[in-house]
């Protein structure tokens, strides 16, 4: 099948790769070729998507709200880059460099979730291993509005 | 086996009541293309998907929906906050508040309740693929006539981070179609179902 697809070929980030002939009566989407470029963590999670080349807003309406103010705020966004990366890694599981990135992005990820779990609680049943007492009960659920 | 995790994907910080806008927001918890109806679309169809590869990107999205419907309800339950029985009445939302109150119940927007129907589990890997892709697109638009209806930019942020999330998953779903058909008789990519017949 390789030498169907025209990896050789290179696309801006806004395009992929699509082979030059295919079976009739399917449908095609191109193939997203790299990882990079992407947008930095805050970005990522403002925009809805890590890569610059799949952020298509309806009328070009790009969110402005700041997210920094909340205290989940880099654990939202560093497990946002993760989760695309791994959504991305599932259609290109080949793909090491992206893979490697992904493991640094958990590492971070998993400290910064360290932190939150120290000072406000719980994210998940097994982070009461840092608890004093059972605290997984306490506000504030995540529906809940908070200022 | 699934795990809670205590947080939203993204913030849902709604500082005004405004039932007005629950009334239509509400399909995309338990409409025809909302987030219940995504998240069981993919986490049931990953059982006939064939190829171990591609069970991955189903669950994963599957549970990516599952967080899209807390969000959402997260929406519906902030907008209805504290509302007073003057504010139910002028936001024609009696109807509603009648039979759930304030709680948030899984229906479209036109008060039908979640059905099943509006999800498909083919069995066949083109077919559910492509239903897969058709799905997203529709929850596109109807996050786009929700941009079009609401004038909260507490709201819209929110809105418009789940309709990216549309646009995303199309693209992998795409490339998983790709993936899948790659695998099959190129000379006749219908001469079988792989979820089904022995090669």
């Amino acid at each position: 099948m390789d030498k169907k697809r025209a990896d050789t070929q290179v696309c801006d980030y806004k395009s992929g790769t699509l082979m030059p002939c295919a079976p009739l009566a399917l449908a095609y989407v191109p193939m997203q070729q790299s990882a990079k470029p992407a947008y930095d963590s805050e970005d990522a999670l403002k925009r809805g998507t890590l890569f610059p080349g799949l952020d298509l807003p309806f009328m070009n309406m790009v969110n402005t709200a700041d997210l920094s103010d909340t205290p989940l705020c880099e654990v939202m966004t560093l497990k946002f880059v993760c989760h695309e990366l791994h959504l991305y890694l599932d259609t290109h599981p080949k793909d090491k460099e992206a893979f490697e990135t992904l493991k640094a992005m958990l590492k971070l990820a998993r400290e910064a979730e360290r932190r939150y779990v120290e000072k406000y609680g719980p994210l998940m049943c097994s982070d009461l291993e840092y608890s004093e007492e059972f605290n997984w009960l306490c506000d504030p659920w995540p529906w809940l509005y908070q200022k | 086996m699934f795990v809670y995790e205590k947080r939203l994907q993204y913030p849902v910080k709604i500082k005004n009541t405004n039932p007005a806008l629950a009334k239509f927001i509400i399909s995309q918890y338990g409409g025809p293309d909302g987030e219940l109806g995504a998240s069981l679309r993919y986490l049931s169809q990953r059982y006939s998907m064939p190829y171990p590869e591609l069970r991955g990107l189903l669950t994963d999205i599957g549970t990516e929906e599952l967080g899209h419907l807390e969000m959402v309800a997260s929406i519906v339950q902030q907008l209805t906050r504290n509302m007073t029985v003057e504010e139910i009445k002028k936001a024609g939302f009696e109807t509603y508040f009648v039979d759930h109150t304030a709680g948030v119940y899984p229906q479209f927007a036109s008060g039908t309740p979640w059905t099943a129907a509006t999800i498909a589990v083919k069995g066949d890997v083109i077919t559910d693929l492509t239903e897969d892709m058709g799905a997203e697109q529709k929850a596109r638009t109807t996050y786009d006539n929700i941009l079009r209806l609401s004038d909260d930019p507490d709201v819209n942020n929110v809105i418009r981070f789940l309709r990216e999330r549309e646009v995303v998953h199309f693209q992998r779903f795409g490339e998983a179609l790709r993936l899948a058909t790659e695998k099959m008789d190129q000379k006749n990519v219908y001469v079988i179902n792989p979820a089904f017949d022995k090669k």
